[in-house]
């Protein structure tokens, strides 16, 4: 059934082709022959020009069709053609006129040699595009790997701490008081928790066709992203303290809501995190004509300067502080990046005077 | 309030079964089990239970099929629990008939306080039918649906007609989940454009005349993708 299917399927690619093979051929040589014609009726002392015309034609079809074959069969038409309508006498095959053969070699040689050259003109173009995808294939191997590294590498230590907590606990449940175990049940939870928030932003991930790294955008109003953001971080950590303010006029932006709520919410939980500071972050929007930005801002230690050039790499946190390596944001900024460039826009660090700024700007669209 | 509430768990994850289980027997409910959508709808036509939280990915049967099922002959609220985030499926669900959705993995007291709404609504349209409810409060809002004014702490506010009938809808549904689909088609009827930017616009406005921040609002909350909650009435 199988290759049944797939006969078929190249027995219709061949049909196509043939018929497209045809219909060049056929086509070219009446356009020729039309102009052959009206250049024949307009200056008929000077026919030497006919057999150039077909030639050109001759050309133009071995550009446009598939093998040997259509140009060979049109080259003789071609020569048949001259022949009975436009050498003396007219309408009458006569192939013992002077000169004749040196007519039909000089098309037919035309005709071979151009079918050989366009041949490897296209073989060539089709071994550059091949080559083009191998490469754009290989290099996207190379980023799926890293990032399948980064993941693993960021996943092992909160699942180390989760099967580590668990089994102290069922293993020495009688030798632990009610505090340690409550610390321990704690410890288990922050970790899953932790987790969870990693595969949340690896799912969000998926939202991104890879073959396009385009994104599937819908009129979205910015204060219900902005607010559904605040909503769900005060769940996941109700102690957060955020200021949160959106212009008075109701903006609506093209994007994937989605993933633009991710990018806040990791922003927002970053600064949480990371400012080892408890000030109220700000985060606000503002607009000019062309685009929308959006500022999450925190009163904390700042950003180290060196890390400021990679730090949405997504692997900037390798090598850093302990406590940097185990709740690195490392990933969660790189899939911020990946999220505002597939939606053509900016995202930037940087620090003020009193601490760290996020910042990431989308375009309106028309 | 003696009465126990029958719970009907209809998912296939033993595990999470498990721990459902046990946070609603804590809180005094009963609890029957079912581990495809087979058995669990049999269970609800034969048990009878109160409320039905289902999964949405079944073994054998997509959820969406049994919430039409359940559908055809029972009020009996439903809540979905998925572990899609696909948003689109939520909103099948929700189309489809279901009461709400939570969204696995979720903690204890947000499935508690789903089940509790879920359960006041459903008595409460077995008893007096929502239209009949005459007043909404929250916080500082308050609906009065005989005289139609709202009031913020006392100071009363003026809506548009449409902004009114949006609200109105949300207050006599708060605590559910509202699909723009859903919203749209009672606002502006059934062959309205379900281009829902007129709708954002609208809601924009309710939310500068209600909120005192509209970036961090009180009232209405946004489910991204899917539609807007109200919160719940404290009058009932």
């Amino acid at each position: 059934m199988h290759s049944h299917a797939l006969v078929s399927i190249m027995n219709k690619t061949k049909t196509k082709s043939l018929v497209k093979n045809i219909i060049i051929t056929l086509s070219g040589l009446a356009v020729a022959t039309a102009f052959a014609f009206l250049f024949f009726y307009h200056v008929p002392e000077n026919s030497g020009n006919i057999a150039p015309i077909y030639i050109l034609a001759l050309i133009v079809i071995v550009r446009y069709t598939d093998g040997y074959l259509p140009g060979l069969v049109s080259s003789v038409i071609a020569v048949v053609c001259v022949n009975f309508l436009f050498t003396y006498p007219y309408f009458e095959l006569n192939f013992t006129l002077s000169g004749y053969p040196i007519t039909f070699l000089e098309m037919l040689g035309v005709t071979l040699l151009t079918c050989t050259m366009t041949t490897n003109m296209k073989q060539q173009a089709r071994m550059i595009a091949e080559k083009d995808k191998l490469l754009s294939e290989t290099e996207k191997e190379k980023m799926r790997a890293n990032l399948l590294r980064a993941v693993s590498h960021d996943l092992r230590t909160p699942l180390t701490g989760i099967i580590g907590a668990s089994s102290s606990y069922l293993d020495s449940n009688e030798l632990l008081d009610e505090s340690e175990k409550t610390a321990i049940v704690t410890h288990i939870r922050e970790d899953a928790d932790w987790l969870l928030n990693m595969v949340e932003n690896l799912l969000s991930v998926t939202r991104i066709h890879d073959q396009s790294s385009a994104v599937k955008k819908t009129d979205e109003s910015v204060e219900e992203i902005v607010s559904a953001a605040i909503n769900r971080l005060k769940k996941r950590i109700p102690e957060a303290s955020v200021n949160v303010s959106v212009p008075e006029d109701l903006l609506i932006l093209p994007m994937d809501a989605i993933l633009i709520e991710q990018v806040l919410i990791n922003l927002l939980e970053n600064a949480i995190v990371h400012s080892q500071s408890r000030k109220p972050i700000l985060c606000y929007v503002d607009d000019d004509e062309h685009n929308v930005t959006f500022h999450v801002k925190d009163f904390g230690i700042g950003i180290d300067p060196e890390r400021l050039n990679n730090i949405f790499d997504g692997n900037s946190y390798i090598g850093n502080s302990e406590s940097d390596s185990k709740k690195g944001m490392g990933i969660g900024l790189s899939i911020c990046k990946t999220i505002i460039t597939a939606h053509n826009g900016t995202i930037n660090a940087g620090n003020h005077e009193q601490g760290a700024e996020f910042y990431f700007t989308l375009p309106k669209g028309e | 309030m003696n009465l126990r509430h029958e719970i009907l768990l209809i998912e296939d994850e033993k595990n999470i079964c498990n721990f459902i289980a046990t946070t609603l027997r804590t809180q005094n409910y009963k609890v029957s089990f079912a581990e495809n959508a087979a058995n669990g709808l049999s269970l609800a036509a034969s048990g009878c239970p109160d409320l039905i939280l289902l999964d949405l990915g079944l073994p054998d049967m997509d959820g969406i099929d049994v919430i039409r099922n359940v559908r055809e002959w029972s009020n009996i609220p439903i809540i979905v629990i998925s572990a899609r985030t696909q948003e689109e499926e939520k909103v099948e669900a929700l189309d489809a008939g279901a009461d709400d959705y939570i969204t696995k993995p979720f903690g204890t007291s947000e499935l508690m306080a789903r089940i509790r709404t879920a359960l006041r609504r459903s008595s409460l349209n077995n008893g007096v039918p929502v239209s009949g409810q005459s007043r909404y409060t929250a916080k500082d809002l308050v609906i009065d649906y005989d005289k139609h004014t709202i009031t913020v702490a006392g100071d009363i506010i003026h809506f548009t007609q449409i902004e009114y009938k949006i609200l109105t809808f949300l207050a006599r549904n708060a605590g559910k989940v509202i699909t723009y689909d859903t919203l749209i088609t009672h606002v502006w009827g059934p062959y309205a454009d379900s281009n829902n930017r007129i709708l954002r616009v609208n809601m924009a406005n309710i939310r500068r005349k209600l909120e005192q921040n509209p970036a961090d609002p009180q009232y209405i909350f946004t489910e991204i993708g899917i539609g807007y909650r109200m919160i719940d009435n404290e009058n009932l």
